[in-house]
């Protein structure tokens, strides 16, 4: 048992380690995560020393005045500077003191004189208010940290000089102007809609004006907005519940947006000028719900506060395209825009939905069912009991707790409350939700254990969310208590007894879940991506499937899970998308030659236009599997037109002279891995088995038995031999293709001229014309002044005229392109040559099958001739040998032939290459197009007689 | 009167804004209301009927419409005996996704799951609005694939019961004895069922949760 107890805590302790190993963050990043600073702030140098706030109107400061002797706090801490703030952390007690410091309030900076050894500045801020900053540490360090601050505040005068403006929209400086000094009819600034339709709750006046004096005084001692301290009391003003007129600006001092605003002053106005009367599927699901947004709030049933509302989300919808519009946003904007002005709204908006639930509203929702999944973590651990209960009644837990997350409670409880629970939100962050949400489970936990299905699950949660007002504890004897109401009680769970939940457990159990849930998310939009793919002809499922992941996988700034970049691919993406499966297409030697590089960029160029269903320049993955299907059809003609129609531009049907020479271009690139003998083609490959075949036989004397032949080993072949019959007769198509394009090429315009000059003249002038343009049209392929066209049928014709190209067409270019490996086994290894062969090598049967073919060959002739053999007899001694022998053999054959049938036809083509190749470089010249398009029948009767003699 | 109950567990599906709450709304309450939140996630309500000798408990998991939520649609449709497809017949392209859902509910969806296609907001048509989707696309689409189809109404309640009714048919009754949920079953009394076989168009009291 005991052993059985220390593995436990050894596995206990290596979950702890690999929960420490959680990807962590940069310093810069935690530093702005804690102070809520804007993504441009990283540290540029930070000391130690001591710090003090003496704040303009402090009372304290008055009494100085009067006594003339200085008296504040010292703090001693860290300072930190970054480009546009001065950050202070007090180095013993984190809350109480941090001050944030906008560099733009600072009004002058001096040494100050009373310090004679470490240097001392005197920070003097817009207000009066002074910081008195004692550095501690090397004089020269401190020295540098000034130099530092002096430059920042060089590179911020533009912000310094709006500073007023933006000081104007802050409730905190209203308040302090008008009752310090006496600007009695000084304006309230704007803000949010609760001002002209009132705010949530009933508040009583008193009660309001109270709080709102509490902070009053805070601001005084401590500052405000963009340069303020904050302390415990700070934290205490939150938690009694923030005054409606001045809930806006807390909110966003706590959420930092206020930062992001004061950086960006234009940028809310801006963007929807920029996007004025555009739409977006965003813009039109914000339509569908602006109506549907808090309706039970005054203002969201009249046309202000929907046209504020709308102006929001569409802002933020262009701001952030990856999140664009998600539902319950509309609800959270809804209820940010009671306290907050528009602009206000839009950045505590984006804040929001990129720090503290980020991913929560992205296309994926990868965010929500992550927390989802916490949320449960922690109900499992916290609550097992109910735990148990919800699994064996299976109870769907997310159907009530989705909706406190996503909408941060606003369609959950009341507005006077969600407000409150926003409150504790914005200063601490997404721990909050969880404690909160856990704390509804707590509280209720013992009605719920009664629940046995999710209708009763769902109804004890509704009716406490309505109750929240009531009192928790209405039976008890002690008035006091029983003035506690249950949404007291709800905090008080939350924030004491699930204090235990901290940000950084949150952010454990995320990243322990995070690839789970994001490969769910993966395998989920794949499958309903796949499931709407378009009808496809030639390619397979499983084929979509790995174009799909080859296609996201190109696709480097698009992630799946997160649903975040664009998911469309634009031209280099393509190439290397292409690169990834396609033989043609995967980088070689040849991209050093600058012809080939153009070569390549002008037929993908091609192949990416014609893919490009909505000429945007970008395809989408149904743009690539429609394209791809009708690359690798197996049909000969349908691949040859395709090919075809790539290069007639104008869907004419004709090819003009420069298209002519670009497809020849074109065939050029794309026969290049043979060109080169990177790979093997079909015929190469029939050769190379041929001639280990006959080398075994020749070893062997004729003597073989067919059990030796299984799988020949150490046979040596010649392969520069083979890579140069390969590269010459690609070398050889393609010069014979141009010759027969321009050969067979219609003069069609020329023709017309011709008649139209014969009508108009007389005979004997319309004789010589006549010559003369029977001359012009032997020699137009060299003349390039008059447009020549090849239309579909001739250029089929002169593609089957070529044994390469017509193979390019049937079947090379189909093997070429590796859509059935998956994407794993595509990467492994790229297909050389050596591997190609050693392909053949190893596969025996193949080859023993040759060899059987040419031992057979040879018993036959054996009395007849001598043991010489020709490749040609060998092929068509094939089916001779069937029928001479034994029956196991026979058998054997027949499964070859069924193996091979694709063959058939290839077969008859190896036997003409072979010739070719026999005869030698003078007769391939004088070969004639025609007699390969219709091989001529009296030549391979010839052959056939032949065979049957030999047999006989 | 029969105490057996039948539960049916059914999911609505079907783009945002199209008024699958709203049917649902009309079904268990008989109300209506014009601007209900867009549902977040997903809701859940039930609703007993009388179907002949039958009480049909009907569990009704309506879902998030907006595409975004799709991924979390599985988690509701799983083990659904029955489905509502919700289109809007204003919007073709509230149809097209229509037929998404069935091609979906057809390859993931528990086998023998009985889909009724519904076209909603047929008042607005009657206040002179455009019909966008063809009745007969709709029941050509339903022929092809076995669906019930029906057009309805949640604003002034024209069809809505008939679609449940439809469903409660067309789903093979349970002997008592394969009840699931027999203990909830004992629970209800006569007076909280609705016949819906003689009060078509009448209201539909709410059985509620609280039961």
């Amino acid at each position: 048992m005991s052993f059985l107890g220390s593995l436990r805590q050894k596995a206990s302790f290596w979950d702890k380690i690999a929960e420490n190993f959680a990807p962590s963050q940069t310093r810069d990043e935690k530093f702005r995560n804690e102070y809520k600073l804007p993504l441009e702030e990283s540290i540029i140098d930070d000391t130690n020393a001591d710090l003090s706030f003496i704040s303009a109107y402090s009372k304290s400061k008055e009494l100085k005045k009067k006594e003339g002797q200085a008296m504040a706090y010292v703090y001693s801490g860290k300072l930190f500077l970054t480009p546009h703030y001065l950050v202070f952390r007090d180095a013993f007690d984190n809350s109480s003191c941090i001050m944030i410091l906008n560099v733009s309030t600072i009004k002058r900076v001096e040494r100050a004189p009373f310090s004679s050894y470490a240097l001392s500045l005197v920070v003097t801020l817009y207000s009066g208010t002074q910081v008195l900053i004692q550095f501690i540490g090397v004089r020269y360090r401190s020295e540098q940290f000034c130099e530092q601050l002096k430059k920042c505040l060089k590179g911020n005068i533009d912000h310094a000089k709006a500073l007023p403006t933006f000081l104007d929209s802050c409730y905190s400086e209203f308040l302090l102007r008008k009752n310090l000094l006496q600007m009695k009819d000084i304006k309230a600034p704007g803000g949010g809609l609760g001002q002209k339709f009132k705010y949530p709750g009933q508040n009583t006046v008193a009660k309001e004006k109270a709080k709102l004096r509490l902070w009053f005084n805070y601001f005084r001692e401590n500052g405000a907005n963009l340069a303020i301290v904050k302390n415990y009391t700070f934290e205490k003003l939150i938690r009694v519940g923030v005054p409606s007129r001045i809930r806006g600006e807390i909110w966003e001092l706590c959420s930092g947006s206020v930062y992001l605003r004061q950086q960006s002053p234009h940028e809310f106005q801006e963007i929807l000028a920029k996007n004025e009367g555009k739409t977006s599927q965003a813009v039109e699901e914000i339509e569908k719900d602006l109506k549907r947004s808090l309706p039970e709030y005054s203002a969201y049933q009249t046309e202000e506060g929907i046209q504020r509302l709308r102006r929001v989300l569409t802002a933020y919808s262009w701001k952030n395209p990856d999140v664009g519009y998600c539902q319950a946003m509309n609800i959270v904007a809804a209820g940010l825009l009671i306290f907050m002005t528009e602009e206000q709204a839009f950045w505590c908006l984006s804040k929001l939905c990129d720090c503290y639930v980020p991913g929560y509203y992205s296309k994926t929702m990868y965010g929500t069912l992550l927390d989802q999944k916490v949320f449960e973590a922690f109900v499992q651990e916290k609550m097992p009991v109910l735990w148990e209960h919800i699994e064996k009644y299976d109870i769907q837990l997310s159907v009530v707790s989705l909706p406190w997350f996503l909408s941060l409670f606003f369609t959950s409880m009341p507005l006077e409350y969600a407000v409150r629970i926003m409150d504790i939100f914005f200063m601490n962050g997404s721990k909050t939700l969880f404690q909160v949400a856990l704390a509804i489970l707590r509280i209720n936990g013992e009605d719920l254990l009664e629940a046995e299905d999710d209708g009763m699950f769902i109804a004890i949660l509704k009716n406490y969310f309505l109750t929240l007002d009531k009192s928790s504890h209405p039976e008890s004897a002690d008035p006091k208590f029983r003035q506690i109401t249950k949404f007291q009680e709800l905090l008080v769970t939350a924030f004491k007894e699930f204090n235990i939940i901290t940000e950084s457990m949150v952010t454990q159990h995320r990243s322990k879940y995070q690839n789970g849930i994001l490969q769910n998310i993966e395998t989920f939009v794949k499958k309903t991506q796949l499931r709407h793919m378009p009808k496809t002809f030639h390619l397979e499922e499983f084929e979509l499937s790995n174009i799909y992941d080859l296609f996201y996988q190109s696709i480097a700034t698009h992630k799946i899970g997160m649903g975040t970049g664009s998911s469309n691919m634009d031209f280099p993406v393509f190439v290397g998308f292409l690169a990834k499966f396609c033989d043609w297409c995967k980088p070689s030697d040849s991209d050093r030659n600058p012809t080939y590089v153009e070569q390549k960029n002008e037929f993908l160029k091609r192949l990416f236009k014609k893919w490009d269903s909505s000429k945007t320049g970008e395809l989408t993955l149904n743009d690539v599997v429609y394209g791809l299907d009708k690359l690798v059809t197996n049909d000969l003609l349908e691949s040859i037109n395709y090919f075809f129609s790539l290069y007639d531009g104008d869907d004419d049907g004709q090819l003009q002279r420069e298209e002519v020479l670009q497809i020849s271009e074109g065939l050029l690139f794309l026969t290049d891995p043979w060109k080169t003998g990177k790979f093997v083609d079909a015929l190469t490959k029939k050769s190379i088995e041929e001639s280990i075949a006959e080398q075994f036989v020749k070893e062997h004397g004729g003597e073989v038995k067919m059990s030796d032949v299984q799988l020949p080993s150490g046979v040596t072949i010649d392969e520069e031999k083979f890579k140069a019959e390969q590269s010459e007769r690609y070398l050889q198509a393609a010069s014979n293709f141009l010759q027969r394009s321009f050969e067979y090429a219609q003069p069609v315009e020329l023709e017309k001229d011709i008649n139209l000059i014969d009508l108009s003249n007389d005979d004997q002038e319309g004789a010589t014309e006549k010559r003369e343009f029977n001359s012009l049209k032997a020699n137009a392929a060299l003349d390039p002044t008059h447009p020549k066209v090849i239309n579909l049928a001739t250029f089929r014709m002169i593609i089957l005229a070529d044994e390469s190209y017509e193979l390019l067409f049937s079947q090379t270019l189909r093997d070429s392109i590796h859509t059935s490996e998956s994407v794993n086994s595509s990467d492994t290894k790229n297909k050389a040559l050596r591997n190609m062969f050693d392909g053949i090598i190893a596969d025996g049967r193949r080859v023993a099958e040759s060899v059987r073919r040419r031992v057979d060959s040879v018993a036959t002739k054996g009395s007849i001739a001598s043991t010489e053999s020709n490749s040609n007899q060998t092929t068509h001694s094939n089916a001779v040998s069937a029928v001479s022998g034994n029956a196991q053999e026979k058998t054997e054959d027949l499964d070859d032939f069924t193996t091979e049938q694709p063959g058939e036809h290839e077969e008859l083509l190896s036997n003409s290459w072979i010739e070719m190749g026999d005869t030698g470089d003078d007769s391939l010249k004088q070969s004639r197009p025609l007699r390969s398009i219709q091989p001529n029948p009296v030549e391979s009767e010839d052959n056939q007689p032949d065979l049957i003699e030999f047999e006989t | 009167m029969n105490s057996s109950v039948t539960s049916i567990k059914l999911v609505l599906l079907g783009e945002a804004a199209v008024g699958k709450s709203s049917i649902v709304l009309r079904f268990v309450s008989n109300d209506f209301s014009e601007n209900k939140e867009p549902t977040i996630g997903a809701a859940f309500l039930t609703q007993r009927v009388n179907i002949g000798e039958q009480t049909v408990k009907f569990e009704i998991w309506d879902t998030a419409g907006q595409e975004r939520f799709a991924s979390l649609a599985p988690m509701y449709y799983r083990n659904a005996q029955a489905a509502l497809v919700v289109y809007d017949i204003t919007k073709p392209q509230s149809f097209i996704k229509a037929r998404h859902w069935v091609k979906e509910l057809h390859e993931q969806a528990s086998k023998g799951i009985v889909i009724a296609l519904v076209g909603n907001k047929l008042d607005m048509i009657e206040n002179g609005g455009e019909r966008k989707v063809a009745k007969e696309e709709a029941e050509k689409l339903a022929e092809e694939e076995g669906l019930l189809f029906f057009e309805t109404s949640a604003k002034s309640g024209e069809n809505v019961n008939e679609v449940f009714l439809g469903i409660g048919e067309k789903i093979p009754i349970k002997k008592p004895g394969e009840q699931a949920n027999e203990q909830s079953g004992l629970r209800i009394t006569d007076d909280q069922r609705v016949d819906l076989t003689n009060s078509v168009n009448g209201p539909v009291r709410s059985a509620g949760c609280n039961c």
